[in-house]
């Protein structure tokens, strides 16, 4: 190649470039003005308005359940087990509400995990009360502890006859053992939150993993699985070729996982759309020129929570007397999941990383 | 007249590609006739290859050390397709090659423990492999880049880059359009043609630096293709002089250990049959080298939805691509459905690179079968049905969710069960 046709080269790549760029040019005059998106204000609004909020009334709930289970602990009737069951429902619908914001703090400490892994094991729990010792600290004690556990120690049909036998003061220690350590776990990630970790989590606008919106969208579809699999699917008999579990079902014997499935969902919806503030996941993918995508993942949620509330409490009933509804609300889900992780995923530049966990 | 030893120097980058490598460790999923061979094993295997890279390094045992490394690396890169990165298989490539060069007859141990004569050149065409096999690469990565998405969409950039609005000064420009182009444009014309510039002399120097601010820019837009860059930045130095690395290796020469070759040694000291068998070799090895990328024109249907013919062609961060696939096992005398839990048996990373390839899906189904057959389901029948997302369109139905996968084999002919690409929005 001599020094003339070099030039030449050179001249070509350089108009070649111009012509580009007057390409790009002439094509944003057609789009609409971008000027970009506000990723703080929108982490912001996650923190301040959703986040923080969640886990503060967390421990509302949890202080409240503790004095209501303290009143059925000195005086187990059925009466006072009666009025103890709203309460611990109320908490843990609002377990629900901070369930999809397993990252940061609540990641280190595996909140989820000890606050929510179902079914919970009756065995071991047994084994833990006639034996009084116990590490409810261990990654391996998560089946033994949090919602799951107390709704097996409160409400199953053993529950008050137990509470009368000679092991009766251990049980009594261990539920309030159970409750003292969700009420330290959900302290200390509130306290993280609100010490350090809030400007952490703002400050942070990228979206490779680990990132807060890599993993809020992980944590979307997350949700989304559980949803499918141990919430309704597993249960249904979806991996167990039609065989039911009803007792797999989440708070089996409080009898409300259908209220839990639509609150879960309802929150997740509500993460999606930042509580429709205009600073949210859903707003990010509109300025990211993905409109239709958003009001597609909008009515998809709708749709889905529809379905889901159309079948009556609890799940593990209807998955006997309703087949069709449980059908029909587990293929939506189904639906909205292969949205979220691949349409939202892939419009966003978010890996789908999450990693495995037994239950919740 | 070149150097034997340009090559060693650029061993150094494997070197550090090496500490890179643990994460290996971690992901097992044989179904190839290559099997992990457990912790042991695979730690042992390992520490083979650093002992061979050390060795390359060191111009000591080199030979035999170029035949270790070459098939402890292939035999890891083998285990497990999830895996798979261009940047391996073309460590793979260049180990291969450098088993036929005498690349420890210079600047090397070989030498100071008279196992080898010492030789201060080599025949052009020597050097001349390794630059083509860095040219391949290089011009391949650009003619995949050839394609509607990547020159008039800008596609998949206009996803990435808005991704990367954290990054300081230029961040806000992650959003424009124009940016978008601009990156999807230079990358394709300096993939095409950084080769004949860093070829040229007077270029070389120029060239070079573009090298080392397109590979750092894409070290810092991109940084989940790890190591790759830097692999690329190290490689290229094999187009410089030898003069530039005899000045380099002069510095490095002081420690004593080394001895560089007089210039009076002798040239190399081959017979002209063994050169030619040497020539044949490399002859067929680059003949394969230029087809296999080009072997996707054999296949209908769209390269990158299907991804036949897509592995070892140097497609680089070419698309984004997401999926997600429900497995269902039938057993047709009972008439039993049974889904499929992926992750009881995948790694996240797993699931995540099978959801969109489909020969990953077809081995997975058939693990499937045997899986539930030996759990005493009789006959299973496996169905998939799979949503991908390609390039930020919306995700598609990707595989016939009526076809029993149990009963389609693995070839290398076209997968019908693979659902048409559908563009339009």
């Amino acid at each position: 190649m001599n020094l003339s046709g070099k030039k030449t080269w050179l001249g070509l790549i350089a108009a070649v470039m111009l012509f580009v760029i007057a390409c790009s040019e002439g094509d944003k005059t057609e789009a609409v003005p971008d000027n970009g998106f506000d990723k703080t204000a929108m982490l912001t609004n996650y923190a301040d308005n959703l986040i923080i909020p969640a886990y503060a009334g967390m421990e509302q709930k949890l202080a409240a359940l503790e004095s209501a289970v303290n009143t059925f602990l000195a005086t187990p009737t059925t009466e006072t087990q009666q009025a103890l069951k709203p309460i611990f429902k109320e908490a843990y619908l609002q377990f629900q509400r901070i369930s999809v914001y397993q990252l940061g703090p609540a990641e280190t400490l595996l909140l989820n995990n000890f606050l929510n892994t179902f079914p919970a094991d009756a065995a071991l729990i047994e084994n833990n009360i006639s034996n009084n010792t116990y590490n409810l600290e261990v990654n391996a004690a998560t089946k033994q502890q949090g919602f799951p556990a107390l709704d097996y120690l409160l409400f199953s049909d053993q529950a008050l006859q137990k509470l009368d036998q000679p092991t009766g003061p251990n049980r009594k220690k261990y539920v309030q053992d159970i409750l003292a350590r969700m009420k330290a776990l959900v302290n200390t990630v509130h306290a993280n939150w609100n010490n350090t970790y809030r400007a952490q989590f703002i400050a942070n606008t990228r979206a490779d993993v680990g990132s807060p919106i890599g993993f809020l969208v992980n944590q979307f579809a997350y949700e989304l699985d559980q949803l499918k699999g141990p919430r309704i699917g597993w249960p249904y008999g979806k991996q167990s070729g039609g065989t039911l579990f009803p007792e797999k079902s989440e708070a089996y014997y409080g009898g409300f996982s259908g209220s839990l499935a639509v609150e879960n969902l309802t929150s997740l919806k509500k993460a999606y759309t930042g509580n429709e503030s205009g600073k949210g996941i859903s707003d990010y993918l509109i300025a990211l020129k993905k409109e239709q995508l958003n009001t597609d993942v909008l009515r998809q949620f709708d749709l889905t929570i529809d379905k889901l509330k159309a079948i009556p409490d609890p799940l593990a009933a209807s998955f006997t007397s309703h087949k069709d509804l449980v059908d029909a609300a587990y293929r939506e889900v189904q639906n909205l999941l292969t949205l979220m992780k691949t349409d939202v995923a892939s419009a966003t530049g978010v890996r789908i990383t999450y990693q495995d966990s037994d239950g919740d | 007249m070149m150097l034997g030893s340009l090559a060693r120097f650029w061993h150094k980058g494997w070197i550090t590609e090496l500490y890179v490598k643990p994460s290996f460790y971690f992901t097992y999923q044989g179904f190839e006739w290559v099997r992990p061979l457990g912790y042991t094993g695979m730690h042992l295997l390992f520490a083979g290859m650093a002992l061979a890279a050390l060795l390359i390094t060191l111009g000591l045992f080199y030979r035999l050390a170029c035949v270790l490394f070459f098939l402890t690396f292939t035999y890891v890169e083998l285990i497990d397709s999830t895996n798979y990165l261009n940047h391996y298989y073309f460590i793979s490539l260049i180990s291969f090659l450098l088993i036929w060069l005498p690349a420890n007859h210079y600047f090397a141990l070989d030498v100071t423990f008279k196992r080898q004569h010492p030789i201060n050149s080599v025949p052009r065409w020597m050097v001349g492999t390794i630059r083509l096999q860095v040219g391949l690469v290089y011009f391949f990565a650009g003619i995949a880049k050839l394609n509607g998405d990547w020159l008039l969409r800008a596609l998949p950039m206009k996803i990435w880059l808005p991704a990367k609005s954290h990054l300081l000064l230029v961040g806000p420009l992650m959003y424009e359009t124009w940016v978008a182009y601009l990156f999807s444009w230079f990358g394709a014309l300096y993939d095409l043609f950084i080769v004949f510039f860093l070829l040229h002399r007077k270029t070389r120097p120029a060239a070079y630096f573009l090298v080392l601010v397109f590979h750092l820019a894409t070290a810092l837009f991109f940084p989940s293709i790890g190591v790759f860059p830097y692999v690329m930045i190290l490689s290229s130095l094999v187009f410089f002089s030898s003069a530039f690395h005899q000045r380099f290796l002069a510095t490095i020469q002081r420690t004593g250990l080394f001895r560089i070759a007089k210039l009076n040694s002798p040239a190399l000291p081959f017979k002209p049959r063994a050169n030619q068998f040497l020539l044949t070799i490399i002859g067929i090895f680059f003949f394969l080298q230029v087809l296999i990328p080009f072997r996707f024109l054999l296949y209908p249907g769209s390269l990158f939805w299907h991804e036949e013919g897509f592995r070892f062609s140097w497609r680089v961060m070419l698309m984004e691509k997401s999926g997600n696939v429900f497995f269902y096992v039938k057993e047709p005398g009972t008439g039993k459905t049974y889904e499929v839990n992926n992750r009881e048996y995948l790694s996240p990373l797993q699931e995540k690179m099978m959801s969109t390839q489909p020969d990953m899906i077809l081995r997975f189904a058939h693990f499937l079968a045997e899986t539930y057959q030996q759990e005493g389901i009789k006959e299973p029948a496996v169905y998939a049905e799979c949503y991908v997302a390609l390039n930020g369109r919306r995700s598609r139905l990707f595989i016939d969710p009526t076809v029993n996968l149990a009963q389609q084999s693995l070839s290398w002919r076209h997968y019908s069960w693979v659902l048409p690409y559908q563009k339009s929005e």
